[in-house]
């Protein structure tokens, strides 16, 4: 498993934000659904090896974050979209990207090839050169899915991969999840229920800091049927049907 | 997006490397290419241009005085931009929002941090580099002898580092747009500051590397034209900046989340001996002396073989006292002789009068406070046949007008002359007074006293019965033995 939680917890102040979650993930896609304040970042950010828990155990690619040694391993194979994304914006595509597989230590030998394919893969090497600053929105979230995936990571974190891109860019997206998938563990947090039945073999549904649903999309989706739960498609009213069923 | 394992070449391809480079390399080049300090090099350059170079070519072409004033004022130039600059690339990832996405990655922040603040030092160091490269060349061209002195260029440039870690630790600790402006302002008033505290030779604050040899003279011609540049205080300037740079850079590599702990230890051990080093630096500098050169010697550091003079040609006037300066003086020769020639012209065949007159090194001491007391080492006058040993008057620069350096010569130079020969200088006798005042034709005796009138007689004799006069009672006039009334 490249992913394994036990009991993890994480409070900021007097707020718990992850409750004691234990799941664990291998290779394939993961969507993390819940509705603002579920904990789904904060929980994505311990992933990242950002953060640490307050309590509770986290085994990342078969190691322990907790070590500087092995945090470092584990940053190696890790790839990182966090919701807000930072960029330097006089750096161009290719040097941003560049810069993070130079972080993340990848060989020098390589960087070279692998930031030409990774800008390739998001679809932005005819602005390969252009600079950061005169990027769109979705353009810019494409270089940070490159600079992710730079390093062709066994465990890919992507938290709200999708706002600000366009319909055509969201297919795309959704289809290069799934290539990901076959090789790596990759966890994707959303609140857009559309993605996560597109792309993601496995769904984790959470509410107030747990986790309070884990299947695939169909099991979600079936978790409807029998009720009135609001939304427009099966995947909507499962989601909605479980927070219901949790929150009465 | 696609989800082509297969990756297509790019539509502008990405430029392959000649050069293979480590991740370090490849880091640095990134940084060095999207560095903000080679916007700010117009800005420097002008700076530069306004505030070093036009004050340094107002010197006269020696590079003593190029090169102490250089040290002093291109670094006041330098300590704005390259602080802003610095805290700017050391607050970018926080105004940036990029801490989030830097943080979950291999390397300890304290490789990229080193990276950012190496590239803005690099930059610095080549606007230094070129701006010193412009005023060396041009004195080059200008000076009559000597050549470069690269210790004012040595602390210039150990200082960029210790200015660029300074920028970029306040900008990692306060990531604001506003910190890089601050401490700009802030740096440049305490370092300019710093110099205002410095009282005597003995001052700690001397370590700044502003100073470029004794504070309270400034840059002096006399200073390492007759002796070599000691380079005692800028090795003491040196250490400083390194301790500061190294201290600096290890505080940044201390905080949890800098790196592992063996990374963490190494960075607190490089900050804690960069301290030493520092400190130590500035008890060196306390411990310095004028020493008679003109330049601030320090003990543990001094070298023998530094006080030895320097070897020179002279170039002499042909005139019938020949008038013999230090080459790198060559350009003032003409107006030299021109003021002393009626002074000569006087003394010209008396009994002990100068056959050559000759130009020494000047003798520094260092008096209460800060003054400093500049003269000559030994008799005026000495040797068979006798040479008159010249000092000329310091700051010659401040002299704007020919004219002026001239009369300061003739004023100065002249009088030790004349005194040299009728035996004047302190305790002077009025008759000896008289007789000055009156071969100089000045007036420095009190107005109407009778020392006065006797000078104006004896300056309104020709010159052919002042002559014959002191030739029969000038060993009687050196020795006191003749009044005022004897005058004629």
């Amino acid at each position: 498993m490249n992913v394994e939680l036990i009991e993890v917890t994480r409070r900021f102040g007097r707020t718990r934000a992850v409750a004691g979650v234990t799941m664990e993930a291998g290779p394939g896609v993961l969507g993390l659904l819940g509705p603002n304040g579920a904990g789904k970042t904060s929980l994505l950010r311990m992933m990242a090896t950002v953060i640490p828990p307050s309590s509770g155990r986290i085994r990342l690619l078969g190691r322990d974050p907790g070590g500087y040694g092995q945090r470092r391993q584990i940053r190696r194979g890790l790839g990182y979209v966090p919701q807000n994304l930072g960029y330097y914006p006089r750096f161009t595509v290719v040097e941003f990207v560049e810069y993070f597989a130079l972080l993340k230590e990848m060989p020098p030998a390589r960087v070279h090839h692998a930031v030409a394919a990774a800008v390739e893969r998001v679809g932005l090497g005819d602005k390969a050169r252009a600079k950061l600053a005169t990027l769109s929105g979705g353009m810019l979230r494409r270089v940070g899915i490159a600079q992710a995936i730079v390093n062709e990571p066994e465990l890919l974190l992507l938290d709200e991969p999708t706002a600000g891109l366009d319909p055509e860019q969201r297919v795309a997206f959704r289809a290069l999840l799934r290539d990901l998938g076959q090789a790596a563990t990759v966890v994707v947090s959303t609140h857009l229920v559309e993605d996560v039945g597109a792309a993601c073999a496995r769904v984790a549904l959470m509410d107030r800091g747990r986790i309070v649903f884990r299947g695939t999309p169909d099991e979600l989706a079936g978790r409807a049927e029998g009720t009135s739960a609001a939304g427009d498609a099966p995947l909507e009213r499962g989601y909605s049907a479980v927070l219901a069923e949790v929150r009465s | 997006m696609t989800a082509a394992p297969v990756v297509p070449a790019p539509a502008r391809p990405v430029r392959a490397l000649r050069v293979p480079l480590t991740a370090a390399g490849r880091m640095l080049r990134l940084e060095l290419r999207r560095n903000v300090m080679p916007w700010l090099l117009p800005l420097t350059a002008g700076l530069f241009w306004f505030i070093t170079y036009r004050p340094s070519m107002a010197y006269p072409p020696m590079w003593n005085l190029r090169a102490m004033t250089m040290q002093g004022t291109s670094l006041a130039v330098l300590v704005p931009t390259v602080v802003g600059a610095a805290a700017w690339l050391g607050s970018r990832e926080g105004r940036h929002g990029m801490a989030e996405l830097v943080s979950g990655t291999a390397r300890p922040r304290w490789f990229r941090q080193l990276a950012a603040w190496a590239a803005t030092t690099c930059w610095a160091v080549v606007a230094y580099l070129g701006c010193v490269g412009v005023l060396y060349g041009v004195t080059a061209r200008q000076a009559a002898w000597g050549g470069p002195l690269w210790w004012p260029v040595v602390v210039g440039v150990a200082s960029l580092p210790a200015f660029s870690a300074l920028g970029f630790v306040a900008g990692a600790l306060r990531p604001s747009r506003f910190t890089p402006p601050l401490v700009a302002v802030a740096a440049f008033l305490a370092f300019e500051i710093s110099a205002q505290f410095i009282h005597g030779d003995h001052s700690y604050w001397q370590v700044s590397p502003l100073v470029a040899g004794p504070w309270e003279i400034g840059p002096d011609e006399g200073v390492a034209t007759f002796y070599p540049y000691l380079p005692d205080l800028p090795i003491a300037q040196v250490m400083f900046l390194a301790g500061l740079t190294a201290a600096l850079l290890g505080a940044l590599g201390v905080p949890a989340g800098a790196g592992g702990r063996w990374l963490r230890g190494s960075a607190a051990a490089t900050a804690v001996v960069g301290l030493v080093v520092a400190a130590t630096a500035v008890g060196l500098a306390g411990t310095g002396r004028l020493d008679v050169h003109g330049m601030i010697a320090i003990p543990a550091l001094h070298d023998a073989a530094d006080d030895d003079p320097i070897r020179y040609s002279p170039v002499c006037s042909r005139t019938a006292v020949p008038v013999c300066l230090h080459p790198a003086y060559a350009g003032y020769l003409p107006v030299v002789v021109d003021a002393l020639e009626p002074v000569l012209r006087e003394v010209a065949g008396l009994p002990g009068a100068p056959a050559r007159i000759s130009q020494v090194a000047a003798t520094y001491r260092q008096d209460p406070g800060n003054g400093v007391r500049i003269g000559r080492a030994g008799p005026p006058v000495s040797g068979t046949p006798p040479v008159f040993h010249l000092v000329l008057p310091s700051h010659l620069a401040r002299r704007t007008a020919t004219g002026d350096f001239a009369a300061e010569v003739r004023a100065t130079v002249g009088r030790d002359l004349v005194d040299a020969v009728v035996g004047g200088g302190r305790g002077a006798t009025p008759a000896q007074q008289a007789v000055a005042d009156g071969m100089l034709r000045t007036s420095t005796l009190p107005p109407g006293s009778p020392a006065a009138a006797a000078a104006r007689r004896f300056a309104a004799l020709p010159a052919a019965a002042r002559h014959a006069w002191l030739v029969d009672h000038l060993a009687a006039l050196r020795t006191g033995d003749v009044t005022l009334g004897q005058l004629p």
